[in-house]
């Protein structure tokens, strides 16, 4: 679901430290119809420009709160992250993007669930490789996001 | 008396894209559905800053029902076993997340409170005396691909049989059925075969073509069709979806009679409302069996809520603003077709006086 819309188009901006590029980031919302606690968030596949990214390399900067890994994510286990409230996925790269037109594929990875599953004892130990599983879009999206 | 309503699920397109929000969704339903007045709402969608809500919230809520005249009659809450990462949520811990929804739906007027379909009867057991307490009644899903009647050795084949039996032997009117239209889907859901189609067709190729294999269950079983779009598009039965896009209906609306009792909410789940050809004004749910159903709820009095669960928006996100379906429709559309079909007693089904 929202495939076409889980990444705002008009969101993507580099992130600068102490003046210099380290990465980019870009504005999303849940794949869902029910917002669901942060812990939940168990990561992102995200591929800008060809490159797929390490979930090390990735946080997320939702509820007003600094970026935060998919660690500490999983230990926010009764904070909610609302349907209708947007986040930042940030993502590591020293230098960041050049200006222009950039491809991003991206699939988000929840663990969000109708009752007890069958896999439930196994995600635990072995959480699903983002972009294969988890989730209530079934296919990566493909985004044209231009950095101004 | 069938009482109809919506569940607020069926403006969830609305509630990403901040074009409508709850107040905007109860003044909807309250002066455009001909007259419906239950609401149902999904707690962590509607509700602001779930599980912790400002009690702000919970009084404008109760002003603004009141305001319009609605009923509260369902919170959806759902059992995130994961919740906590390092374990499988404990019954216990299940029952613990039950009872603080119960809390918050008695707070917000609700009547009935939907689990989800995979809750263990052990978790209910805890949470029961609550629910008792607050006068909140409990109510399993019967959701696609669940049956009514048990079918041995099928996922979720026993779990109806399971509940009637704890219902009987604790005679508890704290835990019911839900049964979700869906079960009674007997021909394919044709935005969910465009959806597949488009991985790899155009837009109007794989609207065409969709068309076209929804068309072919006038004549054809449903083991022909799948028969017939596995040879002409193998890449849609390689898709992740594939296996929901053909499936037949998991419980008949007979079926219905066995459990009436039982039944405190219905969702009128639905994918896309069409016009009747020949017949301005008057819309149906071709993959569903609503005249049926609707017939049966009327013959055996049945007294409670058929609230809208529009699901159609789903499988069309994935194209333009423009491609986006209009709930706000589709629901109106829906009320014409369920409160039409209500009022029809005219209706004869002779294979249920067998």
């Amino acid at each position: 679901m929202y495939d076409s819309f889980l990444v705002r188009r008009d969101s993507l901006q580099n992130v600068c430290k102490d003046g210099e590029a380290v990465g980019f980031k870009f504005a999303v919302q849940l794949a869902n119809y029910r917002g669901i606690y942060l812990s939940l968030v168990n990561g992102f596949y995200v591929n800008m420009d060809g490159v797929e990214y390490d979930q090390d390399d990735l946080t997320l900067e939702v509820n007003g709160q600094p970026p935060r890994t998919m660690t500490e994510l999983s230990k926010a286990v009764w904070e909610h992250w609302d349907l209708q409230d947007e986040a930042y996925v940030n993502v590591r790269k020293p230098g960041g993007l050049e200006k222009g037109t950039h491809k991003l594929g991206y699939l988000p990875s929840t663990m969000d669930a109708y009752g007890y599953q069958a896999h439930d004892e196994e995600w635990v130990k072995n959480p699903p490789k983002p972009g294969a599983g988890g989730g209530k879009t079934f296919r990566v999206c493909w985004f044209d996001l231009e950095l101004k | 008396m069938i009482h109809r309503g919506v569940s607020l699920y069926s403006y969830q397109q609305n509630e990403f894209f901040h074009t409508m929000n709850w107040k905007d969704e109860l003044r909807e339903v309250a002066t455009n559905l001909q007259g419906a007045d239950g609401i149902e709402i999904i707690s962590e969608c509607t509700i602001p800053h779930y599980p912790f809500p400002p009690e702000s919230f919970i009084y404008d809520w109760n002003n603004e029902m009141a305001r319009w005249g609605l009923k509260a009659v369902t919170m959806d809450t759902y059992v995130d076993t994961l919740q906590f990462r390092n374990h499988v949520m404990t019954f216990e811990e299940c029952a613990e997340r039950l009872m603080y929804d119960l809390r918050l739906a008695k707070a917000m007027g609700f009547r009935n409170m939907r689990l989800c379909h995979n809750v263990p009867m052990d978790a209910v057991r805890i949470a029961l005396p609550l629910a008792e307490e607050l006068d909140i009644r409990m109510t399993n899903e019967i959701h696609a691909p669940s049956p009514i009647v048990p079918v041995e050795g099928e996922e979720f084949g026993e779990t109806v049989a399971r509940d009637v039996a704890f219902i009987q032997m604790t005679g508890t009117k704290h835990y019911g059925l839900q049964p979700d239209m869906g079960i009674f889907q007997n021909k394919p859901n044709r935005v969910m075969i465009a959806y597949a189609l488009r991985a790899f067709m155009s837009i109007e190729d794989a609207d065409a073509a969709s068309r076209d294999l929804v068309d072919r269950f006038d004549e054809m079983g449903i083991e022909e069709v799948t028969e017939y779009a596995t040879k002409t598009y193998p890449q849609l039965m390689q898709g992740p979806i594939a296996r929901h896009l053909f499936r037949g209906a998991s419980a008949k609306p007979l079926d219905l009679y066995s459990i009436m009792p039982y039944i405190y909410c219905i969702h009128g789940k639905f994918y896309e409302m069409t016009e009747i050809p020949g017949k301005p004004g008057q819309y149906e749910e071709k993959s569903m069996q609503y005249a049926k159903v609707i017939n049966i709820l009327n013959d055996c009095g049945y007294d409670g809520y058929i609230d809208s669960e529009y699901e159609g928006q789903r499988s069309q996100q994935d194209m333009g603003y423009e491609g986006l379906p209009d709930e706000v429709e589709q629901v109106r559309r829906h009320h014409e077709m369920m409160a039409r079909l209500i009022a029809d007693k005219s209706y004869v089904n002779f294979e249920m006086k067998f």
